[in-house]
């Protein structure tokens, strides 16, 4: 009995010793598994801050590229309609044009044309050509013009060319070409007239 | 008879004109529609050969070309002080005003305002008998620079037939006139010199006086004499451009012209800005009202790149005729030298080494003997100098390329820039070892004279320990610094004070960008007394560990910039100091060791 | 614009190399913009470049491939090469040449510019004083980049330049003004992806509707580099001193550049000065970078950040080295640092800002901010020197400030270079690092600081 108490005791005494023991581990890992709690919500907060502030800049990165891209988008697509009234009253103008044949303002035009194209080149042999329409008119002009200064030597070529009116003059042996016709004049102007028409759509003109 | 012809050819700068028989070498001529200014470089039957001074774009064969009669010449007379002017004389001020913030072409200006009246001083009276050089009065042309009006030296000289009262007159005016064999001329208060021709002079002095800078590593270890010559070249970022900047700004002379010469159009730019407020530390007075700028940037055509430099040094002797120091400053030759070889280029001349032509060794000696200490031509009795000072622009900072090598050969005073030492900001970063100075002889006796006669001295001994330090630090990259004694190792750490205290200069600090001579020789004699005193206590036994750690060290090294001008006393307090910490050092390590002996 | 037509001419002389040579010319002016039309309809671009004695000699920007003596057209139009330019330049895409590359229509001019431009006369300058925070701390705290100037990074192939100059465009701010700034950018010669990382970055930060492009890729002609940046600064300073923006104008590779000058100048058989480049390079590349600045009286600016590999890391090979003399300073990529991980790799040593001393100080940043970034450069110049020390004599063989250098060269790129390429820090906070770093020094190292700002900031003991 009583060393079974003794026995008793010693357990009983060795269990309450690991009893303490244990207590005092729990006690530990809890007060440890609390600091870890407590250090890793600072973690947490602040890898919380950092997504969130990561995500807020994203979100802000992207609004600025969709509201930039948007406003791109907008403007280009702006552009592209006036690109193509331009082209619009491009055409209009080359139909009028080609209507003008007849008209005495056209017979100035052309006579400037040639004068300037002539003394654009200089004085050797030209060869000059035209549209179908136009050859007696720019045959007549020219002698016109030859009365006036007879050392202009040029004569009208045979060949017609397809063009709106105005001339292209070549050196006899074909080397140099001086082309004045109206649709290159309209193509050398087009820049301005196309600044006019955009500010014209926008209501700036 | 003038030239007419018409341009047959053009490429860039480079223009061929036919039917210019009757033209004449160097003669300026008028290129094209436009009357772009251009000079005739070469003669061949009847195509003349021009490089234009403008931009040539556009510009075709068929269009005419006029010659002038004249070479290039500069207008000589008041109204040039404060000026910015490009490589032709051409105000950029009125260029401006013509063509807008960016520089067009064909702008017909005039040097100087004709129309300013100044208040001109006879100091002749008629009868008298003037010679070519001689002066006939004086105007202020600014608070700083009285103008000498001067017969030009290609006048025959005569009796003065005529001469203006005191008073208010135009440049135009004619203020006087000198009769001789009959022949009356009539003198206005300007000339006209042609910038390829060095004005004479009646005599050569041998430069004696120090130009003082108030850059220490120049004063001190490699001085510039007024009349001398200089070179300063140095690879990209070693700080060519701000150390002739420091002299433009401080340099001891009456008059200085800085000439821009292919380099950036900001480094013009802040010179403008910066020098009307400077104020020069002897007179008082803003530093604008004794430069003149001749800018032609890196991006203006390159033909008047070539003549800028010309340009520059003829404005600078007609103010050494007046009787002053003047300084010219050339940054950089080297672009100059590029001009002369892009035109060669296009002339297909015999290129020499790395495609420059042949003549260039000689076009710069002709460069740097325009320098010297003169006496001026006519009456008064006048001394006058120009000093140059010319930047160099190795390619790839390598110091035997054609420029550099060649310009060595004509100036005395090296200032050799490093890199490395720009890399550890160094600077200025000239290059202790490398550098030299041809003067030191011939200025020490304006040292003795007008400062102390320790300065030769002084700079031989702390120039010594540098020396000491450059063998040294052979031994330290193989072995390390222990493997050096502790006398040795002194050595090194004075040598350090002294590139720190001493060598370096910041010029972007209100005090340490000027440096007078006196305060020079007090640091100098500071650091050679603390080295001194460090080896006695270091033989007494005082730990060099202990010499290192003394408090006074730091005080002593920031001297430059926390010590100003007005307050060098202060400097005899660091004096004070080194002998309290020093002395007290060695004085313990004695008694220890004493009473080591005594135990 | 021009009035009256062009002249075209047919009778090709000679074609070799990038030029065409063409007989029997009677009217045709030195920098004239020629129009050649191949045999097969293609039209291409070129430039006079010299003519004389019925001969042109005419420069082709999309190369002479194709081209044939008999068949081809050269029209001179009588102008120089000209630039349309208008706000609507602003977020949209050219090819090297300044023609449309984003599909949509020529851009409705405003005027037309040539491209060349005109010198900045000096003396209508205005010197370049505005700080622009790039939040990046090496640039900011000891290389800092002002309004209106030039500043190129020098970089070799491989490494990070296109990142940091992204950075830079994406941050670059001055601190307490919301000015209208623009981006140009001009790529010369650099490959597709590069091309392209630039262009989203902007696009990423809604800059590309603020930004004008003009990309010549590695495959494109390689002449029409020769025009690249001239189009790309015509559009910057009409932006700027036009419309008064502050415009970041960045080109890269300006060493793709300096090739195609060199190929020219081969072709026309110059004398050439070093490695080949012609004597002029350096004129040449100085007509470019010039055109950088602020002007008098107008609001805007152009700054510019060329960008240049160096053949084989060799600063001193002509193109950086040319570059050098004419940029106002220039920030150098090392290859160390770049191995080492260290973003940016700046080689803060070989770099130099010359402008920052104007645009930093009490009034503009902070009193201390000069003497600070000297600090820096003395401390770290000295680490370099300690660290070569020890790798003979060994660690054991330096002595106690020695061993703070060591310590201050490991915090100089840990704490204050290192970066990540989206990070962006104050002013005050690249200050505070820097003093972090020089804190690890005894004080009395610090001799290019004043006093009262050691006493301020100084942090050791």
């Amino acid at each position: 009995m009583s060393s079974n108490s003794a026995l008793e005791r010693t357990i009983s005494k060795v269990l309450s010793q690991k009893e303490a023991e244990l207590i005092s581990k729990i006690d530990s890992a809890y007060q440890e598994s609390l600091n870890n709690l407590e250090a890793s919500r600072g973690k947490l907060e602040a890898e919380r801050t950092r997504i969130v502030e990561s995500a807020r800049k994203q979100g802000e990165n992207l609004k600025r590229q969709i509201v930039g891209s948007g406003r791109l988008a907008a403007r280009n697509q702006e552009l592209l309609i006036i690109e193509s009234a331009v082209n619009n009253a491009f055409e209009e103008a080359r139909k009028k044009l080609a209507a003008s044949g007849g008209k005495d303002s056209y017979r100035e035009l052309s006579s400037s044309i040639i004068e300037e194209s002539v003394l654009s080149v200089g004085s050797d042999e030209v060869v000059i050509e035209c549209n179908k329409n136009d050859s007696g008119l720019i045959r007549k002009i020219l002698s016109d013009l030859q009365e006036k200064n007879p050392k202009v030597q040029a004569k009208v070529s045979d060949r017609s060319i397809d063009v709106l009116g105005g001339i292209k003059i070549k050196s006899a042996d074909g080397t140099m070409t001086y082309d004045n016709t109206l649709d290159s004049r309209i193509e050398r102007l087009k820049p301005l007239i196309r600044k006019n028409i955009a500010q014209m759509l926008r209501g700036e003109a | 008879m003038v030239a007419k012809g018409r341009i047959v050819w053009v490429s860039g700068p480079a223009v061929k004109a036919d039917g210019m028989s009757t033209a004449k070498m160097y003669e300026t001529v008028e290129v094209g529609d436009s009357k772009l200014i251009g000079e005739v470089i070469r003669l061949t039957g009847d195509v003349a050969f021009i490089q234009v001074y403008e931009s040539t774009s556009g510009l075709k064969p068929g269009e005419p070309v006029v010659g002038t009669g004249q070479p290039l010449s500069v207008l000589l007379g008041p109204g040039i002080i404060g000026k910015i002017y490009d490589g032709i004389q051409r105000p950029l001020d009125e260029i401006a005003s013509k063509s807008g913030a960016f520089i067009g072409r064909g702008v017909i200006t005039t040097p100087v305002d004709m129309k300013k009246k100044y208040k001109f001083k006879p100091t002749v009276k008629k009868g008298d008998q003037v010679g070519p050089g001689s002066i006939l009065g004086i105007v202020e042309e600014t608070p700083l620079v009285t103008h000498s009006i001067i017969v030009p030296p290609n006048h025959p000289g005569g009796k003065l037939a005529d001469i203006a009262g005191e008073g208010d007159y135009d440049i135009e005016h004619i203020i006087a006139t000198t009769e001789k064999g009959g022949d009356k001329l009539p003198l206005k208060m300007y000339h006209k010199w042609p910038v390829r021709k060095p004005r004479p002079y009646a005599e050569r002095y041998d430069p004696t006086v120090p130009l003082v800078t108030g850059q220490r590593v120049i004063d001190t270890y490699f001085p510039i004499a007024k009349g001398g010559t200089g070179a300063i070249p140095g690879g990209f970022g070693t700080g060519k451009t701000v150390t002739l900047h420091q002299i433009a700004k401080w340099a001891d002379s009456k008059v200085v012209v800085y000439i821009g010469c292919g380099e950036r159009g900001n480094e013009m730019t802040v010179v403008l800005v910066e020098f009307p407020h400077l104020i020069d530390p002897r007179s008082n007075r803003p530093l604008m009202e004794r430069t003149v700028l001749v800018a032609n940037t890196s991006n203006m055509p390159v033909a008047a790149r070539e003549a800028s430099i010309y340009t520059g040094v003829t404005i600078a002797e007609y103010y050494r005729d007046m009787g002053y120091d003047v300084v010219l400053v050339a940054d950089s030759t080297s672009r100059w030298a590029e001009a002369l070889r892009e035109m060669s280029g296009r002339l297909e001349e015999m290129p020499a080494e790395e495609g420059y032509p042949s003549y260039l060794a000689s076009r710069l000696a002709e460069f740097y003997e325009r320098a010297g200490r003169v006496r001026a031509l006519g009456s008064p009795d006048r001394a006058g100098s120009v000093t140059l000072v010319g930047a160099v622009s190795p390619s790839g900072a390598d110091f035997t390329e054609p420029v550099t090598t060649h310009t060595i050969r004509f100036i005395k005073t090296f200032w050799a820039l490093d890199t490395r030492l720009a890399y550890s900001r160094h600077y200025p970063s000239i290059n202790w070892m490398q550098s030299y100075s041809g003067y030191l002889e011939d200025v020490s006796k304006w040292w003795k004279e007008n400062v102390t006669g320790e300065w030769y001295d002084l700079r031989a001994e702390s120039y010594q320990l540098l020396q000491r330090e450059d063998k040294l630090k052979e031994i330290v990259r193989l072995l390390g610094p222990e493997a050096l004694p502790d006398e040795e190792k002194l050595v090194l750490e004075v040598a350090r004070m002294i590139k720190i205290g001493i060598l370096q200069q910041n010029s972007f600090d209100k005090v340490d960008t000027y440096c007078s001579p006196q305060k020079q020789v007090k640091l100098v004699r500071l650091m050679v007394k603390f080295y001194k005193e460090a080896q006695k206590a270091l033989k007494a036994g005082t730990p060099l560990a202990d010499i290192r750690a003394m408090p006074m060290i730091p005080s002593l090294l920031k001297a430059k910039f926390e010590i100003p001008e007005e307050q060098l006393n202060k400097l005899d307090d660091l004096d004070k100091q080194i002998d309290s910490q020093l002395r007290k050092a060695a004085g313990s390590a004695v008694m220890t060791e004493e009473a080591k002996v005594v135990a | 614009m021009p009035e009256t037509a062009g002249i075209e001419y047919t009778k090709v002389a000679e074609i070799k190399g990038p030029l065409m040579i063409i007989d029997g010319i009677t009217k045709a002016s030195f920098d004239e913009l020629v129009e050649i039309e191949t045999a097969d309809g293609e039209r291409r671009l070129g430039k006079v470049l010299e003519v004389g004695f019925g001969k042109a000699v005419v420069q082709v920007f999309e190369g002479t491939t194709g081209l044939t003596i008999t068949g081809t057209k050269a029209k001179f139009l009588g102008k120089t090469m000209e630039m349309p330019v208008s706000q609507e330049l602003l977020g949209r895409v050219f090819d090297g040449l300044g023609r449309p590359n984003d599909g949509l229509p020529d851009p409705i001019a405003d005027k037309f510019l040539d491209v060349n431009g005109e010198p900045m006369n000096p003396e209508r300058r205005e010197y370049p004083t505005s700080f622009i925070q790039t939040g990046v701390s090496v640039i900011d705290g000891m290389l800092t980049l002002v309004r209106g100037q030039k500043l190129p990074i020098f970089s070799g192939s491989g490494m990070p330049h296109n990142i940091l100059a992204a950075q830079i465009a994406r941050q670059a701010s001055v601190v307490g003004t919301k000015e209208d700034f623009a981006v140009v950018f001009g790529a010369i010669g650099v490959q597709y992806s590069e091309a392209q990382y630039f262009k989203r970055s902007l696009e990423e930060s809604g800059a590309l509707r603020r930004s004008v492009l003009f990309l010549n890729l590695a495959d494109d002609p390689a002449i029409e580099r020769i025009i690249t940046p001239r189009v790309a600064l015509t559009v910057a300073e009409y932006l700027a001193f036009d419309l008064g923006m502050h415009v970041l104008a960045i080109l890269t590779d300006m060493t793709n550049y300096a090739e195609a000058l060199r190929e020219i100048s081969a072709a026309r058989e110059e004398v050439p000065g070093r490695k080949g480049y012609p004597g002029y390079l350096y004129t040449d590349l100085a007509n470019n970078y010039e055109r950088a600045g602020r002007i008098k009286g107008k609001n805007g600016s152009v700054t510019q950040v060329p960008i240049l590999s160096m053949p084989a890391d060799d600063i001193t090979h002509p193109i950086p080295d040319l570059t050098g003399y004419i940029t106002e300073g220039q920030i150098v990529l090392g290859r160390d640092l770049f191995r080492m991980g260290v973003y940016p790799p700046v080689n803060v040593l070989m770099s130099l800002s010359r402008l920052m001393k104007d645009g930093v100080g009490e009034g503009k940043t902070r009193s201390d901010h000069m003497e600070v970034g000297n600090q820096m450069y003395d401390a770290y110049s000295r680490a370099q020197e300690v660290r070569a020390l020890a790798e003979i004599v060994g660690k054991a063989g330096l002595t106690g400030v020695d061993l703070k250098y060591l310590e201050v060269g490991d915090m100089f790129e840990q704490h204050f270079l290192k970066q990540a390429p989206d990070e962006n820090r104050t002013l005050d906070e690249t200050l505070g690092r820097a003093w972090e770093v020089l804190s690890t020094l005894p004080e009395g190292e610090l001799t290019k600081i004043r006093d009262k700002h050691v006493k301020q900031y100084y942090k050791g003991k």
